[in-house]
């Protein structure tokens, strides 16, 4: 194959390619090393750690719909001492550069995490999951514009590494989220997270989820993640990362032309294992077809501006 | 563990029986070469987005020779029934072998207790078990005589088959718990495998807690992907916080370890 160059840049930070997988949506491990090596994505990045160890929700804790599933995970974690003694190291090892997933209860707990999170030295990026179940203070952290940018102007204004604000769709008008992702410090934002929803067990007559509600995903909202992203990209000018329902390359083609500068596969690696690999591939080959040196020539070429 | 693969597979044969269980043979050489008693096949028959997801499935049987193992679908939902329906030389695509494989085979009898659908999961472990010349006693129960799973296959790999029917249709009239609490008492099982009632896990786990025999549970969870990456088969740990993912941690589950509904 004709080689093309895939290499984005995030905030500063050069990913080899632009496809990773989204938080808490594939694991590094041996049995994930048999179906493709890690080290070829464009990133990795962990399942959201907080400061201390949460168990997860009750089960059911996911549930099939047309094109798409809901989950009610609730971010088990081990607590943050652990993910960077036993996880952090064998994903600083891969090579790709590292982003690391966070989330807080509190305002303390964000810029404790942070920092702790800097400290190691093991970190290329920092990405903020402000759309998380667990609410502070009575709203999530990405449904509000002034919550949102207290949480990421705190973090920005104590660690150096480039800030990554993972938005909610769940808002009035995502541009303006973006806007005030932007405005707060983030060096770049990741949109979407789930769509909150539920669905019903008709034999139960209960709420399928043990949570009740639980975040949509897969390639039932990719329209509307194409659109998060499409708009975010007309007001903002840091990067932005897409996902939702990416499930080869047509789809990560679609944001990366929405505006996107790279993309995270997110529920179809449980369908497809090499969901990522088959991703890298036919944008590449997209690329040599339509005679484009670098995948940086495409993105936000929807817009008609370039 | 053997290292899963994530394939095409030809769907080789089919076969109802009884009615609403459907038999699939699949032929993927290397999941036929590798798997071992307790692991599972996530299955996925379709490219539509509705189903979306794969489907967990035991691993009934394995022919390195032939290249082929067989899976055994209860016909409940949109999924099962789409793959149920799937013709003789259809395509299937297939993960696995999956999850941990059963290690403990130096018992001096071993007792499986199983009802529908679980009665197909313990058909791989009573085969190794009798290929290792150790003795399986087997409690086979059902509602009624026609609603028996895998009966030929479990009679085939255990010293004794027996059966038990809720309405008395075929051989013991009542709980297969009371065949399993004789077997124990003649001394003749110190371990039991259940799958397929949660009445008979709960029984199960009674008896492990009281130190009458070693108890394994075959779990089944809500799964997305069988690897460990959607966290959805979550089952609660026993005495302490958190779960454990039936997918990665199971699913054979010692039933002391787990919390039981």
């Amino acid at each position: 194959m004709q080689q093309v160059d895939l290499s984005v840049e995030i905030a500063g930070v050069r990913f080899p390619n632009p496809v990773m997988p989204a938080s808490g949506a594939y694991e590094v491990d041996e049995i994930h090393d048999n179906f493709f090596s890690p080290s070829q994505l464009g990133a990795v990045i962990n399942k959201t750690i907080f400061l201390h160890p949460r168990p997860g929700n009750p089960p059911p804790r996911i549930w099939e719909t047309p094109c798409g599933m809901l989950n009610a995970i609730g971010i088990p974690c081990d607590g943050a001492d652990s993910f960077i003694k036993e996880k952090l190291p064998i994903l600083r090892k891969l090579g790709p550069p590292v982003v690391v997933s966070i989330a807080g209860e509190t305002m303390e707990e964000w810029i404790e995490l942070s920092e702790k999170i800097e400290e190691t030295g093991m970190v290329d990026l920092l990405e903020l999951n402000l759309s998380c179940p667990n609410l502070s203070e009575g709203i999530p952290w990405s449904t509000e514009e002034k919550t949102l940018e207290r949480v990421v102007s705190a973090v920005v204004s104590r660690v150096k590494l480039p800030v990554i604000a993972k938005l909610s769709p769940v808002v009035t008008d995502i541009a303006d989220m973006a806007r005030a992702a932007e405005r707060a410090g983030a060096a770049a934002l990741s949109m979407i997270n789930t769509y909150k929803g539920m669905a019903i067990d008709i034999r139960k007559k209960r709420p399928a989820l043990g949570n009740i509600t639980g975040g949509l995903s897969g390639p039932a909202i990719r329209p509307l993640a194409v659109w998060a992203v499409y708009s975010a990209y007309e007001v903002v000018k840091i990067p932005i990362i897409g996902m939702g329902g990416v499930e080869g390359p047509v789809a990560a083609l679609e944001f990366l032309l929405a505006g996107a500068s790279a993309v995270a596969v997110g529920m179809y690696n449980f369908i497809d294992p090499f969901t990522m690999k088959r991703t890298i591939e036919g944008i590449q080959e997209y690329l040599v077809s339509e005679g484009y040196d670098s995948v940086r020539q495409i993105i936000g070429l929807a817009h008609g501006k370039g | 563990m053997a290292a899963p693969v994530y394939r095409k597979a030809i769907l080789v044969s089919r076969k109802e029986s009884p009615r609403g269980y459907v038999h699939l043979v699949i032929r993927e050489e290397q999941i036929a070469r590798t798997a071992s008693p307790g692991q599972f096949v996530m299955v996925r028959g379709w490219h539509t987005g509705d189903p979306i997801l794969p489907r967990p499935f035991d691993i009934v049987l394995a022919d390195p020779l032939k290249g082929v193992f067989r899976i055994c679908i209860k016909v409940e939902g949109k999924g099962t029934r789409l793959l149920s329906a799937l013709k003789k030389g259809s395509t299937l695509y297939v993960t696995g072998p999956l999850g941990k494989s059963i290690t403990e085979f130096d018992t001096a009898g071993t007792a499986l207790l199983v009802r529908g659908a679980g009665s197909a999961a313990v058909v791989f472990l009573a085969e190794t078990l009798t290929k290792l010349k150790k003795p399986v006693y087997t409690v086979l129960s059902a509602s009624t005589k026609s609603r028996l799973v895998c009966r030929a296959l479990l009679e085939e790999f255990s010293n004794d088959l027996f059966i038990a029917t809720d309405d008395g249709t075929e051989g013991y009239h009542g709980n297969g718990t009371d065949i399993l609490d004789r077997l124990i008492q003649e001394g003749k099982v110190d371990t039991v495998y259940t799958c397929g009632s949660h009445r008979f896990a709960r029984h199960l786990k009674a008896l492990d807690l009281a130190g009458k025999v070693k108890g394994f549970l075959f779990l089944e969870g809500n799964m997305g992907c069988g690897m460990g990456d959607c966290h959805g088969c979550a089952v609660k740990k026993e005495g302490k916080e958190g779960y454990f993912l039936v997918c990665m941690d199971g699913p054979v589950f010692r039933s002391r370890d787990v919390v039981v509904e």
